[in-house]
Formats: structure tokens, sequence, C-alpha cells
């Protein structure tokens, strides 16, 4: 019994922290690919302001990368690179929004029916089962051609709403296990009351499970918008990716001409270097929340 | 048995409720499709029997029923095969509309998935007999990164390169209309032609999901007793292989099944970038000509497709691994 790594754990947690994130220069490339996009998002106005950046320019229609417009022009002359700065608000505003809601929808209900069980249980997973089966695409059409809005805040909850069932099942499954170990045999031992021991015993345990849920419901969540958007059903301000793609695939005849290369791929490339970013990041995240997966285990 | 039975009542009940729930989400809405259009009737001055009837042609339900009763004539038709007309295709059945388009949904949707899975194999395998070295690191990143990455990213980088930069394969539908539709020659390798693009924007989509879950399932059989047996017993890699191989399918199985419905859901975008006539295709141009019969059918469709195979996902399962048999 001389070993007692449970009791460094706490500790290192938080020391280990920026030495997991530069122990692999793939999570290092992760981190500044998402601090680029927060920055994107942040500063994109002031940097590329709308009013002088996005006026057409007929004189300059699908021209190749110059100093003045590194991934060349669009259709109407506006430079790529301005408009993809600038769709960056949008596009990761409404995913971080709809992957919040996804994973406080997802933990709550399988929390709740893993913890209290019997008939809640069941409707809880029926309910969840449905949203499981019904394709979400096809769904997301038919409620975004009803609805027919223009809020972001609606797409927001129609993406959550559409989404949130697979988190929630296997949140179910883990809490199912983990209601079985000591540990938390001991807090209910200790006279804890059951909000407690779901949401103070429990919940912990499962974080790093939710948080690395939470990135992937990011990129999930930026697909399903910018592919709604690419598919024309909501009406949406226009600085989007999706937008961007929808016109690249359509009106803007940029699919009859080989100039145009850099207006159709940069959108693509915008969301794929997102994507990029997460997953190297993600491996970092799992280190972080469990120390035994790290190199050289706990410093004991 | 009695599990078997009490399974397939469950799906029965889902899309069931799939139904009712797409019934009364175009129904009571705010704004609904039907209301609107009764309301633009009634302001361009026709009187409430007038629109009502006009109603009634377009979208084969009196305004003026409560909901309810609307509901259940909807249900007596569905269960009598009536899928109702379209609008856009005014007058055609929406019957006939999803059974010439699910051919085509279910050929693309079949061979991209096949041929995922079979890549994602290999790969999965490879990578867990080679764990910790840099094929390992490669192959997983490279997976990890495509895993989840929407097709209509991969179809489009296809479509520019392939038919617009370097005009190698054809571009829009999915066979030439000059050649007679039947099983000739001609016919089927122009299909296979068309469909070749389609087919890859598929297969790179979902290849990096199959790698990343047949290493895990091959590295928990890798630490599995009866392969160290294997080993001790002497036979040969290949021998050791097969059995390895054979034990990862088993855990994909069902996510395999599952993936059919994802990938009916991706097919909208698909076909509608490529332009083939097939389901997705269907619901996309239904959506946005709001097209209210047509999408209410295929949606349903496609839910009930995506339930069904889930049931036989489960029951098949049990009867494939003789562990779970109870």
């Amino acid at each position: 019994m001389t070993s007692v790594p449970a009791v460094e754990r706490p500790r290192v947690v938080h020391h280990g922290l920026g030495r997991i994130f530069f122990s692999k220069p793939i999570r290092v490339l992760g981190l500044s690919i998402i601090l680029l996009y927060i920055l994107m998002a942040l500063l994109g106005p002031v940097i590329f302001p709308p009013q002088i950046a996005l006026v057409a320019n007929p004189a300059k229609v699908f021209q190749g990368p110059t100093w003045a417009d590194p991934l060349g022009t669009d259709f109407q002359g506006v430079s790529v690179l301005a408009e993809v700065v600038l769709g960056a608000r949008g596009v990761l505003m409404v995913g971080i929004a709809a992957a919040f809601f996804i994973v406080v929808l997802g933990v709550l209900v399988g929390l709740v029916a893993g913890f209290v069980g019997g008939l809640v249980d069941t409707v809880l997973m029926r309910v969840t089962d449905l949203f499981i089966a019904v394709p979400q695409f096809p769904l997301l059409l038919l409620v975004a051609s009803i609805l027919n809005t223009s809020s972001p805040w609606m797409l927001v909850l129609m993406l959550s709403l559409t989404s949130w069932g697979a988190l929630a099942r296997s949140v179910r499954s883990q809490v199912l296990s983990l209601r079985e170990r000591d540990f938390v045999e001991a807090a209910r031992g200790l006279g804890l009351g059951t909000r407690n021991i779901a949401f103070k015993v429990i919940l912990p345990n499962m974080l790093s499970y939710v948080a690395m849920n939470f990135m992937i419901s990011i990129t999930g969540a930026i697909y399903a918008e910018v592919g709604l958007l690419f598919l024309g059903v909501t009406p949406f301000n226009p600085d989007n990716w999706g937008v961007m793609l929808r016109q690249a695939a359509g009106t803007s005849g940029a699919l009859y001409t080989t100039k145009s290369m850099f207006y159709v791929l940069a959108p693509l490339l915008a969301i794929l270097l997102l994507q990029s970013g997460i997953i190297f990041v993600l491996g970092a995240l799992d280190e972080v929340f469990n120390p035994r997966l790290r190199k050289g285990g706990a410093r004991a | 048995m009695m599990r078997t039975i009490r399974r397939f009542g469950v799906a029965v009940v889902m899309i069931w409720m799939v139904t009712t729930l797409t019934f009364f989400l175009i129904r009571l809405m705010p704004g609904n499709p039907i209301a609107t259009a009764y309301q633009t009737l009634l302001q361009q001055g026709m009187t409430a029997q007038q629109a009502a009837v006009q109603i009634h042609i377009l979208y084969d339900v009196y305004p003026n029923q409560p909901v309810l009763t609307q509901y259940f004539v909807y249900l007596w038709n569905l269960v009598h095969g009536n899928l109702g007309t379209s609008i856009v295709y005014t007058g055609r059945p929406v019957l006939g509309l999803i059974l010439a388009a699910a051919p085509w949904t279910l050929l693309l949707v079949s061979m991209g998935l096949l041929i995922s899975f079979v890549i994602g194999l290999l790969l999965g395998v490879i990578v867990a007999i080679h764990r910790d070295t840099w094929i390992d690191n490669l192959t997983s990143q490279v997976a990890s990164v495509f895993h989840g990455v929407p097709n209509y990213i991969t179809g489009f980088i296809f479509l520019y390169f392939f038919t617009v930069m370097w005009p190698w394969f054809p571009f829009g539908n999915i066979y030439n209309p000059s050649i007679a539709v039947g099983l000739t020659f001609p016919f089927v390798a122009s299909v296979a032609y068309h469909a070749v693009l389609p087919v890859a924007a598929y297969v790179f989509g979902a290849f990096g999901g199959w790698t990343l879950s047949t290493k895990s399932a091959a590295m928990a059989v890798l630490g599995d007793d009866f392969m160290m047996a294997d080993k001790i017993r002497g036979l040969t890699s290949a021998q050791r292989l097969d059995h390895l191989v054979n034990n990862s399918i088993l855990p994909l199985f069902t996510g395999f099944v599952l993936s059919l419905g994802f990938m009916f859901g991706g097919s909208v975008f698909i076909e509608s970038m490529f332009s083939i006539p097939g389901l997705g295709y269907l619901v996309q141009s239904a959506t946005t000509q709001r097209d209210y019969p047509v999408m209410q059918a295929t949606f349903m469709l496609l839910s009930a497709a995506v339930i069904l195979a889930n049931f036989a996902a489960d029951t098949l399962y049990s009867r494939i691994d003789p562990r779970i048999r109870n």
C-alpha cells in the first residue's frame, strides 16, 4: 500500500496541462488551428470590414491568388479570403451553441434514465431510440422547410433537437456501469442524495467523455448547418460557408470554369481544417481526463 | 422467438410514431403550408367553399375538417398503400415517384457502403497488427480526420476535379439518356461510368469510421486468450489472420446495418450534387418546391427503412454470434 496514485491524481490534472498539449507537435498544430478560427470569428469584421471587403468588383471575377486577394476572387470579384474569414463567426456560433445544447440534453436524458430507472428509463429510452432511428438529415430538411426561418437560433434549436440521441444512449450505459462501482456505493453509504450522487459523483467521472463529445458535436453541427445552407432550405445571411458552396455549385457558374478553383475549394478546406484541428486536440483531452493514459504513468 | 416478436412490435410502433409526428409537424406548425395556401386562396377572392375544394384537390385534405379526422383519413389511405399525389408533378402518385427513384439510391448507397466497409476492414486489421508503429499513427490520424467528413465535401471535391478540372467523368444523371434502358452491356457500362464519382464520394466519407471501429475491434480480439492459444498451437499466420478477421467483423455488424440508414440520409447531398434521380434527390427537390405529400412520404419511408434495418440487425446479430444466443 505504498504507491498512492489516487492521491496524486488531482494535482497532476492541473500541472500537466501544458505538458500534455506540448508533448506532441500535432496537438500544438491542432490547438493553433482552433485558436486561428476563434480569432477569425472574433476579429473577422475588424480585419475585413464587410462594407468594404464584400463589394462586388466586375473587373476581377474569378481571379487566381494575388497579394491583394491571397485566395483569389469569386464570381462577383469579391475576395474569397474575406468571405471565408467573415463566414467564420456565424458558422462557429451556431456550431458551438448547438453542440452545447446537444451535450446538455444528451447528458441530462442519459443521467436521468440511467439513474432513476424503471418507467422513466423505459419512456426516455423509447423517445431516444426514436430520435436515433429517424434519419437526421431528411428530418432537418423537413423541419427547416416548414419553419422557413432565417434566425440562427432556430437553426441551433433544430440541430440540437435532432442529434442528442446517440449521446443520451451512451451516457445512460455509462451511468449503468458506474453506479455499480465501489465509490458510488461509498457515496451512497455516506448518505448523499440521489441528485448529489448523479451530478457530483457520477457526472465528473464522465467528464472526459462529455468534453470529447462536445468537441465532436461542434463539427457535426457545423456539417449539418453548412449542409442545410448548401441545399438552400434555410434562408440565412449571405456570409456563410454553406452559402458560398451553394453559389459555387449553382448560380455563380463556378462549375463551368476551371478558373474558380480557389473559390470552390476555400469553404470546403475551411471546414476540413477546423475538423482536423479538433481531431488533433481530442487525443490531448483524453489524456487530460484519464491520467492512466499518460506516458510514464502517474508521477509517484 | 417471443423476443423477436416483441422487437418487431416495437419497430411497428416506432414507425407509427414517426408517421404521426410528421403528420402533425406539417399540419400544426405555425405557417403550415396547407393553412397558408388556404389563406392565400381566400385573399384571392375565393369563397371558403371554393378554397376548401381547391385545397382538397391540391393536398388531398379538407382544410375545415378537424385535424384528427384528417389524421385518420391519412392513416387509412396509408394502410391501403395510397401515399397521395404529388403537387409539383401534378397528379402523379407519390408511391410511383418513390418506386422509380429507389433503385438508384439503393445501388449507389450499397456500393458505397460495401466498398468503404472492405477498405476500412483491411486498413483496420493492418493497423491493429502494426499497433504503435508509423503505419498505425499515420493511418489512424488520416482515418480520424476522414471519419465524419460529410460526403458533400468529398463529393464536391470529386465533382470539381474530375468533371470540371479534368473532365474524365460525366457530370449529372446516372446513365447516358441516349442509350436505351435495359439490361444491355452499353446501358450497364454507362451506369457504372456515371456511378464512379458518387460511389467514391460515399466511400471517402465512410471508410475512416470503418477503419477506426475495425481497429478497436481487432485490438480487442488480439488480446483474447484464443489468439494466444492459436499461436501456441502453431497455427500459420494465415490461419491466425483468418481467426482475427472473422472475430473482428462481428461487432461491426450492427454498425454496418445501421449505417445504411445514415447513408440514405446522406444521399440527399450526393444525389442533388450529381443530379441522380434517386430518393435523396426526390427529398431535396420536394423540399425546395414544398411538395409536401412527397416530402412526407419519402421521409416516412426512409425512417421506416432505418427502423426495420435496426430490427433486422438486432435479430440477425444473435443468430450470427452464438455467444449471445440465449
